[in-house]
């Protein structure tokens, strides 16, 4: 039978895996972006799971507004990375190194 | 086993395995198309936990925009894969033991006995003619009406910085203003000069 | 289905600001060569028009609309108040600053609204669902503010930094709204604190999502360890800007953490108590010694903001002692509420002077462009003068007494709990503010006993220099008579 530890340890892994993407990535903005994504599918799962198990609907509407949400912030953060792109040509989280102090 | 724990098998080992192929492929199109199989295989898990308007949703939101914007980007800017990789392998042991004692520590919450959580059981089906997608319209449009209404202030925001953030008018722009077209009058054309008539003497 | 219409008079201030910012958006579309002072005049009259409306249409009595999403209170009420009235000073500071260096577009003023509509859902949220959305509004139009210099690559580092961070802890946030959501089956604050107090929720799992919901609170304060984005956007993004992003989400933020913690997670009072004493120790050492080492004023500022911060954390923790609240609570959290509201009358000051001493191409930045100040203009030299030492604390500033009453209620609580550890606090605290005394009085050092290197004379306009200057002489002025404004934090919280 499918339980809720199923999914939510499903849900952890992934966690794990977007954390360890941010750390491996600290290179690549747009593999960045990506992880925080992954990162975000691991929440939604969560809160899924975690509304199918309590037979409570808010919880899969706060998953529809975190979608909703998320695209929005990839269509910003992917403008922002556009915007620096044309500055410094280079998406190198190295080169990220004007700001200093 | 049942089949259901079967499917969740299956589709979970996928989008795992297409998560390490996002954070580990050398190529960013590739991990933008790994992210893509991940997103299908969770929309197929959440189908199993009921929630099919949901699940409709990712494949047609994320795979069919988020993604798709992703892609464009990255086919858009010029890319050196070669430094990318730089220090991949230096950060590996590093990212994998904060993972493990990540993982380690909600796993002992989320999974084992300890929390109890795995003694909840899944509620019994709904009756026939439940309608997933129709249960949660009710809930948007009532009590959701106020995240709903914000929600269309977010994506106003996004569209109103990115278009501020990327949007510029192209050097060496030949084309005219068809309002200041339309607004020219005869006297902005031509201008009559009255000149005194010379005299010839 | 039991579904209640809202009441949509109590959420007023929020529709007007959401209704007027579809009209100037309309309005600077089709005003060609007008739309930039269209748009700054009618956010400005927006701004102050929501101050009146959350002053004076709200009720008394704590009350709740649209299915439990929104809260109406007087402490909801007097935060937005100050939102609205310090980003429309934000607004007019930095007009001419934006003018300088054309970036005063339309869409500036449209998203800087959006951020103070998003700070105000923020305040007002009950439910974790607003919360977010609130956050969010707040946060994406604040990323594209801070990038939206767009050709001046430290402002697009600055945002890419500040995005990709704050999608990070807004992630994490999430990940622990989850966690509370599983434990306790509800989104709603005031329902969670009902379920975990009748301990019908999972306590493993609950605590676990304290956690995560806690780091996503410290990093939208900026407090150490998750302060890295602090000094570079500070420094990258244009100071107008900065002015912003120091001010009012700090505000916003202490709200979302009071509702959060205190209405909503109290009966944890005693793990998130020991965590934001860490984070508030470790802010207010950090950024103090960090901030001595500066020569960049914005960095200073951020650097001493992070050290205000921890101050402010430190009587948001006095107020539980053994996870019990007392009579000295309401004075704990109280404090902390004066000195959210302090720092910001003093971080629009402080940076107000920095973009007064800018000009078209010229950007004011280092602790070094306010040499000889007082030979350029001993009016304005005063003016910093106030405003440094309110910020390190000197009697009989703002500054002073909002340390002094978080000193009271740490105090407070060591006196009720008996821990000696609560006077070590007190003790550290304020060690570290004389060590902060240091870089401010650097400041007022170079003003007054240096020459000028730049003798240019200052170029503000009329309507900046009178507002800069009433804005100096209110942080002396609460300073002399602080109660009042001591008093309405109390009055509010109680309600």
């Amino acid at each position: 039978m499918l339980s809720l530890s199923h999914v939510l340890t499903l849900s952890s892994l992934l966690f794990a895996i977007s954390v360890v993407g941010i750390f491996l990535n600290r290179k690549n903005l747009i593999i960045l972006l990506m992880s925080i994504e992954l990162m975000l599918l691991a929440v939604n799962m969560n809160f899924i799971a975690y509304s199918t198990f309590h037979a409570d609907r808010a919880g899969q509407l706060f998953v529809f507004f975190i979608l909703t949400v998320a695209a929005a912030e990839a269509a910003i953060g992917l403008a922002i990375l556009v915007a620096m792109f044309r500055n410094t040509r280079t998406i190198h989280v190295d080169d990220l190194d004007g700001l200093k102090g | 086993m049942d089949f259901t724990l079967f499917l969740f098998y299956a589709f979970a080992a996928v989008l795992l395995g297409a998560s390490v192929g996002v954070i580990a492929s050398r190529n960013s199109v590739h991990s933008a198309l790994f992210l893509v199989l991940a997103f299908f295989n969770a929309a197929a898990i959440w189908m199993l936990l009921r929630a099919e308007f949901l699940a409709i949703a990712l494949i047609l939101v994320y795979v069919g925009a988020v993604m798709v914007l992703f892609l464009f980007v990255v086919m858009m800017l010029d890319i050196n894969v070669e430094r990318i990789r730089q220090g991949f392998w230096s950060y590996l042991p590093l990212g994998l033991i904060v993972a493990a004692i990540l993982f380690i520590e909600m796993a002992l919450v989320v999974g084992g006995k300890w929390a109890g959580l795995d003694a909840m059981p899944m509620p019994a089906e709904p009756a026939a003619g439940y309608s997933n997608t129709k249960a949660l319209a009710w809930l948007m449009f009532t009590d959701f009406a106020y995240p709903f209404e914000l929600a269309s202030f977010v994506l106003l925001v996004a569209m109103i910085a990115a278009v501020a953030l990327t949007l510029r008018a192209r050097a060496g722009n030949k084309a005219i203003d068809p309002a200041a077209q339309i607004a020219v009058k005869a006297s902005d054309r031509l201008r009559i000069v009255s000149l005194p008539a010379e005299k010839s003497n | 289905m039991d579904f209640v219409m809202p009441d949509f008079r109590l959420a007023a201030p929020e529709l007007f600001v959401a209704a007027m910012s579809l009209v100037i958006l309309m309005v600077t579309s089709f005003a060609k060569s007008r739309a930039r002072s269209a748009a700054f005049w009618l956010c400005e009259f927006t701004l102050l028009a929501a101050v009146f409306l959350t002053l004076f249409s709200g009720t008394v009595d704590r009350a709740q609309t649209f299915s439990g999403m929104y809260i109406s209170d007087l402490l909801g009420g007097f935060l937005k108040a100050v939102v609205c009235l310090s980003v429309a000073v934000v607004l007019q500071y930095g007009r001419a600053y934006m003018a300088d260096r054309k970036i005063d577009s339309p869409e500036y003023y449209i998203l800087v609204l959006f951020a103070a509509l998003g700070m105000m859902v923020l305040i007002s949220a009950s439910h974790f669902v607003s919360i977010y959305l609130g956050l969010e509004l707040m946060s994406l139009a604040l990323y594209a503010l801070v990038a939206i210099d767009r050709d001046n690559p430290r402002s697009t580092e600055a945002g890419m930094k500040y995005f990709v961070l704050g999608a990070l802890a807004s992630g994490l946030l999430l990940y622990g709204m989850s966690m509370l959501y599983g434990a306790t089956g509800s989104l709603q604050i005031h329902e969670i604190s009902q379920r975990i107090y009748e301990r019908s929720a999972n306590d493993m799992v609950v605590v676990f999502g304290l956690v995560f919901v806690l780091v996503g609170i410290a990093f939208k304060l900026g407090v150490v360890p998750f302060h890295m984005w602090v000094p570079d956007v500070y420094h990258g993004a244009p100071t107008a800007v900065t002015l912003l992003v120091s001010s009012a989400p700090k505000i916003a933020a202490f709200a979302m953490a009071f509702r959060i913690l205190v209405l909503g997670l109290f009966d944890l009072a005693e793990q998130w108590q020991m965590m934001l004493m860490l984070l508030a120790v470790g802010s207010i050492v950090l950024g103090n010694l960090a901030a001595v080492a500066q020569t960049n004023i914005k960095r200073m500022l951020a650097y001493s903001g992070i050290s205000h911060m921890g101050f402010m954390l430190l009587g948001l923790m006095s107020g539980v002692v053994k996870g019990e609240g007392g009579t000295y609570a309401v004075n704990a959290y109280s404090s902390a509420m004066f000195y959210a509201v302090a720092y910001v009358m003093m971080t629009l000051a402080a940076f107000g002077m920095v973009i007064l001493l800018s000009r078209a191409g010229f950007e004011a930045e280092n602790v070094d462009d306010f040499k000889g100040l007082n030979q350029r203009s001993p009016w304005f030299a005063g003016m910093m003068l106030i405003v440094m030492f309110s910020m390190a604390g000197i009697p009989f500033f703002v500054g002073f007494f909002a340390k002094l009453s978080v000193l009271q209620a740490v105090v407070a609580a060591g006196n009720v709990s008996g821990q000696a550890l609560y006077y070590w606090l007190a003790g550290l605290a304020v060690l570290m503010s004389a060590v902060g005394a240091y870089y401010y009085l650097r400041v007022v050092k170079v003003m007054y006993f240096d020459d000028a290197v730049d003798t240019s004379p200052l170029t503000a306009t009329l309507g900046t220099r009178t507002l800069l200057s009433a804005n100096a002489l209110s942080i002396a002025a609460v300073g002399l008579l602080p109660n009042w404004l001591m008093q309405i934090c109390a009055f509010t919280l109680l309600h």
